[in-house]
């Protein structure tokens, strides 16, 4: 990945209209480094002022550096230049989700649907769990069937976060999240899901049962620290053949679980895992 | 000091930058199968510990639906304990904060698939 950023940054150099700010500015969004992603995608977007992909890239840096109006006008210009852009009309229902506005972010993906024919897997979960919320869980879990058969036709082994959910802390590490295959939970001292959530291939959120199983791990590994006299433990990361999962301590004996798919660098997980740290060191002082 | 099939495996990983221990630990009761050890180290009380916890971790990654565990790793202030375990053997290891644990986890994962 390094090599491709110094490719990318050199064949940019010598030829700064080329469109390899794209996977460069994406690269380092993913990689956390937002201020020079930013710069990268305004450059190109003075060169490609009606390039969607260029709106794109900038409405999802926009996304991670919280900016979630500038996000929103930026897919809303992708849908303009490409009305049919799946990726925007999924970006404005999550920016419309966290802004409050339900009903819009379903019409959102509503749209998304209809656009691809219903095939999208992660926008057909998203739906059915937005409209699940005002049916029960249950409901929300059978609506999401479709979404988990196309999960496994795409050979996503991990369970997938939902982006969009209904209790506010359930997002709380959405944009952190972003769209990848990654998902995060907050537990406190006796294992009950406090914020995030945690879907399953099923569609169903399975937060408490997957927190009650890692919460029991927190307390072998401070077990393990004490009496081994190598001071607290800090983070655990477990690799399965399926995901990466990573856990740290957080405020008041509680636990944060951040997962991903095994596809996930080890390095970026860990990034991500320090970035909800300090999301739910902030909400947890915020008195939540 | 008699040879095992783990002693040249051992050996290499103690090797590492910022290894303190490495050991090859039964995972169901925590008892030392074999080890290569710097001055000071308790193999034993390392062997219980980090069998136990490899274990809890293990289970509660099936249990939580996340498949079978390979790698592990434990970061703590003063020092990381690494694990990756076949069958009903761990390979464990103890090191250093400042330990190139890319390297480490590299050279486990391999010698973890040799394990009988």
């Amino acid at each position: 990945m390094a090599d491709d950023v110094r490719r990318w940054s050199d064949e940019l150099a010598r030829d700064p209209a080329s469109l390899v700010f794209l996977p460069l500015g994406e690269t380092l969004r993913r990689q956390g480094q937002l201020d020079l992603a930013l710069k990268i995608a305004m450059r190109g977007l003075e060169r490609h002022s009606h390039n969607p992909d260029a709106h794109d890239l900038l409405a999802r840096i926009a996304v991670d550096r919280g900016e979630l109006q500038r996000a929103f006008d930026e897919w809303d210009m992708v849908l303009r230049l490409t009305p049919d852009h799946i990726g925007a009309l999924k970006g404005m229902a999550f920016v419309r989700f966290q802004q409050g506005n339900t009903p819009e972010a379903e019409q959102y993906l509503q749209r998304a649907t209809e656009k691809n024919g219903g095939g999208d897997a992660e926008v057909a979960a998203a739906l059915a769990n937005m409209r699940g919320a005002g049916r029960g869980k249950r409901a929300a879990g059978g609506g999401a069937r479709d979404a988990s058969e196309s999960n496994a036709h795409s050979g996503s082994p991990l369970p997938r976060p939902a982006p969009l959910t209904p209790h506010p802390a359930a997002a709380l590490f959405a944009d952190i999240l972003g769209d990848h295959e990654q998902t995060a939970l907050l537990l406190d001292d006796q294992g009950l899901v406090l914020a995030g959530i945690y879907v399953d291939g099923n569609g169903d959120d399975v937060g408490d049962e997957v927190g009650a199983e890692l919460s029991g791990v927190s307390d072998s590994a401070r077990r393990a620290t004490r009496h081994l006299d190598i001071g607290e433990w800090r983070a655990i990361i477990l690799e399965t053949e399926v995901a990466v999962v990573t856990m740290a301590p957080s405020k008041s004996d509680g636990l944060l679980v951040v997962a991903a798919s095994k596809a996930t660098p080890l390095g970026l997980v860990r990034r991500v895992l320090d970035r909800c740290l300090e999301r739910a060191r902030q909400w947890l002082e915020a008195g939540r | 000091m008699s040879n095992s099939p783990f002693t040249s495996v051992l050996a290499a990983l103690t090797r590492q930058r910022g290894v303190r221990a490495s050991l090859v630990v039964d995972e169901n009761d925590g008892i030392v199968v074999d080890s290569n050890l710097q001055i000071g180290q308790d193999g034993d009380r390392v062997a219980a510990l980090a069998a136990s916890l490899y274990r809890k971790a293990r289970l509660s990654a099936r249990a939580a639906q996340l498949g079978t565990a390979t790698f592990m790793q434990l970061e703590a202030e003063r020092g990381r304990i690494c694990a990756a375990g076949r069958n009903d053997l761990v390979l464990v290891v103890v090191a250093d904060p400042a330990a190139n644990i890319g390297m480490i986890r590299v050279e486990m994962i391999k010698a973890a698939g040799g394990l009988p």
